[in-house]
């Protein structure tokens, strides 16, 4: 029941914010509502045992029983962390927006709940139905984000990312369709539930057939979350967006979630389970080396933490193919902590666009005299985005490192190699942008307001305490990868 | 309850002092450097009793382990090692804290100064505690950190911004290493555990670590043909995170960069404390590197050569701390070389070495807050804008010239009579020697007493164009307030009588390290394994040897005061642009050209960065190729579209005609 | 009895005059006609058919047929009443906007 309202709440809220006629209206109500699903997920954070593996806070409906689709909702220590990432952070991006102002208010604060309820939807849904229409949901709200309250490329940019993950959703939508399909021909009973059919995967019996299943989907995750060489939607979408929309965007941890989730207990199944790390492994370590060296050479300061997140999000599949249980929750944490961190970094992107009409980097010189507070807490996340111990970042690279290390040497030592251009280009941006002598010309540069300090300022402590007491959320990320782990080993890969 | 229950508050309290400064600090008189100081005294009270516990009882070390994430830990670790280390640290910190108080009055944001040195404190604290060696690389990267935003303490300034920038990113290619060799410590032990580890096992903790040598260096690996051993690729990757740290070469271009922060800084962080980390490191892991072949002949050869090569850019030096930064990476070669002649005198180099980073870290303090004293009153770096500042400060200028005697090395071999500096550089370079008459390999000692003569001689140069003469330009100056000159005279007490005190009683705690009742290390069975041959130590050099380093110190003393005392050279002759070695030094051997121009911007930034942009143009190219050609296709097909409805009609009529002859040809064929 | 083939021949010459109309004719009455022959004699092979069949389900089909087919002569003359009164005429080679 809590799970179904968690993911109601944001939709339905979404509907009555279209209703409200001024910003007031509209703001409030999202707030509102947002603080509903932080206020439930927290309680079910607290009451979830994050020593068991399995699916908690269950509810299954039947459905369209003819066609084995059923309502079936249920989270388990990978969705878990994410669903409460969403909780979090959604709170705080309504009260960083809360003076802003723009057009049609009432759309763009139920845009935003609609994502969450989308995203969380997708955490939530334990139906393959289910779980991809929540996945196309989240599409629509992004889509019109970028489209109306984008920058000058707006129009270019949605359509992009639209086509693109879309065509990718589809092919996803293939391969679920060969799971379904195939278990259906071999019991005769046709179920779209997820660890079902995750369970019924190794019964297919043409390797060909596996593997065609296995890439299709894996191709439909990896671009959502993105990885060299299919990112390229995503620097366009990310940086057209408003400031709301990027946060969003990076709320949206789908495709590293269906890579845990699905493609994980998939792959000891797989006819060749070694190409598929292979190609896992070599995926993480391109993207961690190439996104780094292009954000080096980026002149925007929003584009430059686009392609620092292209970096990051390496780690995640690298971590993934590690197949060490600390290197898999290290790149679920990896998500989690990446969560945080770029929200407050497009955060502060936004209010330096803002406050000096300029994102370039080179324009930019000396905000840390006008700006001591973002200041401040621009470079606690920097540091954390560089992998400052202490900080989340830290804690999922190195578990990630090191626990690949012991099955994959050979990509951990390139994604090693990259971690000095990552500090290059981030103390880089920042000294040309916040230190040095201020550049006059940006004319009266006041500090971020109340409500911004607030939200960016909060998240910025959660990087903090979640760099230096992990456990709260790497303790299941912990339990479930030993559970993917102990299942492989079982099957000798 | 015992006082090491107590030690977890060493790093604690500057911590705590950290978060309450940082919020309270605007609103208290003198940004709030009461808080942090109180801290820190708090600290040092407690490390010195812990100190003084551990001297009666050396086997009782203290340790306390908390589980922190996954497989790791965060814990205490207080051995001897650790202990006047710790006691060090605190003093030292205790010291310049006060002495900033008067340093830092007249500037802008004390609270943000005394925040950032208060969080410095407790990871330096927090670095020499650790009892595993990942948490020794988070406090590691966090004084890397404090670094970087004390060094951009005034990042009002383009060039203290850019030095922060290169210190952090230099050190980072060392941390990248340092943590390379953690990954790949971590992976050997967790391939030797088989994967499953016991609950309640650490095995980043040194005990765990240590008690695994002989596993990991049993595992080889191939290098280009050439099989090493994983202990030596580890603790290689561990000495890279040293050099980087310590500024040994060729990571050493960034400290003097870092004297663009606060004097007190460069005091604390970039002469006593922060950058002697990557010698603690060497020390704390020593086991390793015994057990590692080749390891620690690089560490000395390396840290002899950084030695010399550092003092000889010393000479030329205008700048009054730029001086004091090549000093300091000198003396810290000679505190890696005295690491590595432990390959021919054993667990003894630990005692040796740390003793001059002790000594060291007293006279190198007092030469900087000396420096900061007259770079305060007379408010220039330029040794060549100075000259006759005793007669205005007299004490700075007495306890100047006490720790510049330190450093050179003044003292009478064989006894106990000799300044902090003498006691403790003298054993590294006897032990130099005997690693020498080993092993045969004569170039490190070499280095090492070419090293002192230069030492000599650009420590007296400084003294002597800085203090003495008559003044080159009006400068004004007055002596400095008590808060300062007090902390000046206590360090400077420590660098006159520390060493001759302390001496046998440190080299015997010290020795304890690796022998307790947390590790017990069998370091001639390590050697033996790491191929090192030890040799008895016993005082049978030959006189001249005993009584070199005397020589050349007095020497270069006699060369400083010939030259820049009496002048009996006319140095224009030499200081020109015509002079090539001159120039070359004078340049610092273009390490800016080739390391910074050249590499880091030309090859690192407009090389590889600008063609992954151009790969990042195709990969955009190749997605609105793929776009652009169906829209094209679309644009031709729609052609047939014409909108009169009897082509339309024709055209069904045509398709149906058609379908109806291919099924009968099917039908035919099949 | 009157054999089945005949019906059949009937309807396919009625089929192509009105198919020869439909694709000759450029007024919208005329070819709406020809499109009413076309129905007609499918409705005559249904009718025929079913009574060769002695199946009445062919004249109840054929029965529906013919009601479609005056719902479509309503809104197909409809849509020309609108062209007539926007255009002016009903030759539909005047009246190609929906091509490409």
């Amino acid at each position: 029941m809590i799970l179904s309202l968690i993911v109601l709440i944001p939709l339905i809220f979404a509907a009555l914010t279209l209703l409200t006629k001024t910003k007031e209206q509209a703001r409030g109500m999202a707030l509102v509502a947002t603080v509903a699903v932080l206020i439930l997920t927290l309680y079910m954070y607290f009451n979830f045992d994050s020593t068991i593996a399995t699916n908690q806070f269950e509810e299954m409906y039947q459905w369209v029983p003819s066609l084995g689709i059923t309502y079936h909702l249920g989270v388990d220590g990978i969705a878990m962390p994410l669903i409460l990432l969403n909780a979090i952070v959604l709170p705080f991006l309504i009260l960083y927006t809360w003076n802003d102002d723009r057009k049609a208010p009432n759309k763009f604060y139920a845009l935003i709940l609609a994502t969450e309820g989308a995203a969380i939807g997708v955490f939530a849904a334990l139906d393959f139905f289910l779980f991809y229409i929540f996945w196309e949901l989240t599409l629509i709200p992004l889509f019109f984000m970028v489209s109306i309250w984008g920058g000058p490329n707006k129009h270019h940019a949605s359509i992009k990312f639209f086509i693109y993950t879309h065509v990718a959703s589809l092919v996803m939508l293939l391969g679920i369709f060969g799971l379904y399909f195939a278990a259906w021909d071999a019991t005769g009973v046709p179920n779209l539930d997820i660890p079902y059919l995750l369970s019924q995967f190794q019964f297919i019996e043409s390797g060909l057939m596996k593997d065609l299943i296995f890439l299709a989907l894996l191709f439909g995750f990896i671009v959502k979350l993105p990885v060299v060489p299919f990112h390229s939607w995503q620097p366009d979408a990310y940086t057209e967006a408003p400031t709301a929309g990027s946060v969003l965007f990076v709320m949206l941890k789908i495709g590293g979630y269906g890579i845990f989730k699905i493609m994980l207990p998939l792959l000891p199944f797989t006819a060749s389970p070694d190409l598929m790390i292979t190609i896992l492994a070599a995926l993480g370590a391109i993207s961690i080396i190439y996104g780094a060296f292009v954000a080096l050479s980026q002149r925007d300061l929003k584009r430059m933490i686009v392609y620092s997140s292209v970096s990051h999000m390496g780690y995640v599949t690298l971590g993934a193919a590690g197949l060490v249980s600390l290197s898999v929750s290290g790149a679920m944490f990896q998500q989690f902590s990446h969560g945080l961190i770029m929200s407050v970094m497009f955060m502060a992107s936004g209010v330096i666009n803002a406050a000096t009409g300029t994102r370039i980097i080179n324009d930019l010189g000396g905000l840390a005299q006008k700006m001591p507070k973002l200041a401040v807490i621009m470079v606690l996340t920097f540091m954390a985005s560089l992998g400052l111990p202490g900080l989340t970042g830290f804690v999922a690279e190195v578990s990630v490192l090191s626990g690949t290390f012991v099955n994959l040497p050979v990509y951990v030592m390139i994604a090693l190699l990259a971690i000095v251009i990552t500090a290059a280009y981030h103390l880089w941006a920042l000294q040309r942008a916040m230190f040095g002598v201020f550049n006059e010309k940006l004319g009266t540069i006041v500090d971020i307001n109340s409500y911004q300090t607030l939200s960016m300022g909060l998240i910025a402590i959660l990087i903090l305490y979640f760099g230096l007491n992990p456990s709260p959320v790497l303790d299941m990320m912990l339990t479930n990868s030993e559970n993917i782990i102990s299942l492989m080993a079982a099957m000798g890969v | 309850m015992a006082i090491g229950d107590f030690a977890f508050l060493i790093p604690l309290l500057p911590a705590l002092a950290f978060v309450l400064t940082f919020f309270l600090g605007k609103k208290l008189p003198n940004g709030g450097a009461i808080i942090p100081i109180a801290a820190i005294a708090t600290s040092f009270v407690i490390s010195l009793l812990i100190t003084l516990n551990l001297l009666q009882n050396p086997e009782e070390v203290i340790t306390q382990s908390y589980s922190w994430f996954a497989l790791f830990n965060v814990g205490v670790l207080v051995d001897p090692l650790a202990a006047v280390m710790l006691t060090m640290v605190t003093f030292v910190s205790l010291l310049i804290h006060i002495y900033s108080v008067g340093y830092m009055s007249h500037d802008a944001a004390p609270s943000r100064y005394f925040a950032e040195t208060a969080l410095f404190t407790a990871s330096m604290l927090s670095l020499i505690l650790s009892d595993n060696i990942l948490q020794l690389f988070v406090s590691w990267e966090l004084v890397g950190l404090c670094s970087y935003l004390l060094i951009g303490f005034w990042y009002q300034k383009p060039s203290a911004a850019t030095a922060a920038k290169k210190a952090f990113l230099t050190t980072r290619i060392g941390d990248v290493m340092f943590l390379a060799g953690i990954v790949l410590l971590f992976a050997d032990l967790f391939t030797i555990f088989n994967g499953t580890i016991p609950a309640g096992t650490y095995i980043l903790r040194f005990d765990e670590i240590f008690a695994h040598i002989p596993e990991i260096a049993a595992i080889n690996a191939n290098i280009f043909g050439m099989e090493v051993s994983h202990i030596t690729i580890i603790t290689l990757l561990f000495f890279g995170g040293a050099v980087g740290k310590s500024g040994q070469f060729p990571l050493h271009v960034w400290l003097p960069d870092a004297m663009e922060g606060p004097t007190t800084v460069s005091a604390l962080i970039h002469a006593a404390t922060m950058v002697t980390a990557g010698v603690y490191l060497v020390a704390r892991t020593f086991p390793m590197f015994i057990a590692a072949p080749d390891s620690l002949l690089v560490v000395a050869y390396l840290g002899a050569f950084t030695a010399i090569f550092a003092a000889t850019m010393g000479i030329v030096m205008n700048d009054l701390k730029r001086v004091l930064a090549y000093s300091t990476i000198s003396q810290l070669g000679y505190m890696m070389l005295g690491l590595g002649v432990g390959a021919a005198i054993g667990a003894e180099a630990v005692g040796v070495s740390l003793f001059h980073l002790i000594n060291h870290a007293f006279f190198k303090a007092l030469l900087f807050l000396c420096a900061g004293s007259v770079i305060h009153a007379v408010g220039t770096h330029d040794m060549r804008q100075l000259g006759g500042v005793a007669k205005v400060m007299p004490i700075t200028a007495l306890t100047m010239i006490i720790a510049a005697f330190s450093l050179a090395g003044f003292g009478i071999p064989g006894t106990s009579i000799g300044f902090s500096g003498f006691m403790s550089k003298d054993p590294i370079i006897e032990s130099a020697y005997l690693f020498a008459e080993s092993s045969g390999m004569w170039l490190p000692y070499l280095f090492s007493i070419v090293a002192a003569l230069l030492t000599s001689l650009y420590i007296f140069r400084l003294i002597f164009m800085t203090f003495f003469g008559k003044p080159r330009t009006d400068y004004g100056g007055h002596e400095s307030p008590a808060s300062m000159t007090i902390p000046l005279s206590i360090l400077a007490l420590f660098a006159l009588v520390f060493g001759a005190l302390t001496r046998t009683s440190f080299y015997h705690f010290l020795e304890e390290t690796f022998t307790n009742n947390f590790v017990n290390m069998d370091i001639p069975a390590l050697a033996e394994m790491g191929g090192y041959h030890l040799a008895s130590h016993a005082g049978h050099e030959p006189l001249l040897i005993l009584w070199m380093p005397l020589i050349v110190a007095v020497a270069g003393l006699l060369i400083a005061y010939l030259v820049y005392g009496l002048k009996i050279v006319n140095m224009d002759n030499l200081v020109s642009r015509n002079n090539p070695v001159y120039k070359l030094l004078y340049n610092r051997y273009y390490q800016n050209e080739i390391f910074t121009d050249f590499f880091s911007v030309k090859v690192i930034y407009e090389g590889f960065a600008f063609a992954s942009r151009s790969v990042e143009r195709g990969f955009d190219w190749l997605v609105n190729w793929i776009s652009d050609i169906t829209i094209e296709t679309g644009e031709s097909v729609r052609q047939f579209q014409t909108g009169v409805i009897q082509t339309y009609a024709t055209t069904v009529v045509a398709g149906v005609g058609l379908l109806i002859i291919l099924i009968r040809v099917i039908m035919e064929v099949i | 009895m009157i054999p089945v083939e005949l019906y059949i021949g009937l309807a396919v010459i009625i089929f192509t005059i009105g198919l020869y109309g439909f694709m000759t004719q450029r007024s919208g009455i005329r070819m709406l006609m020809s499109v009413e022959l076309m129905l007609n004699s499918a409705n005559l092979n249904l009718v025929a058919f079913s009574s060769y069949n002695a199946d009445l389900t062919g004249q109840v089909f054929a029965l529906y047929s013919i009601a479609l087919a005056a719902c479509e002569a309503a809104i197909g003359f409809a849509i020309l009443m609108a062209i007539f009164r926007m255009k002016d005429t009903i030759n539909l080679d005047s009246f190609n906007v929906l091509r490409w």
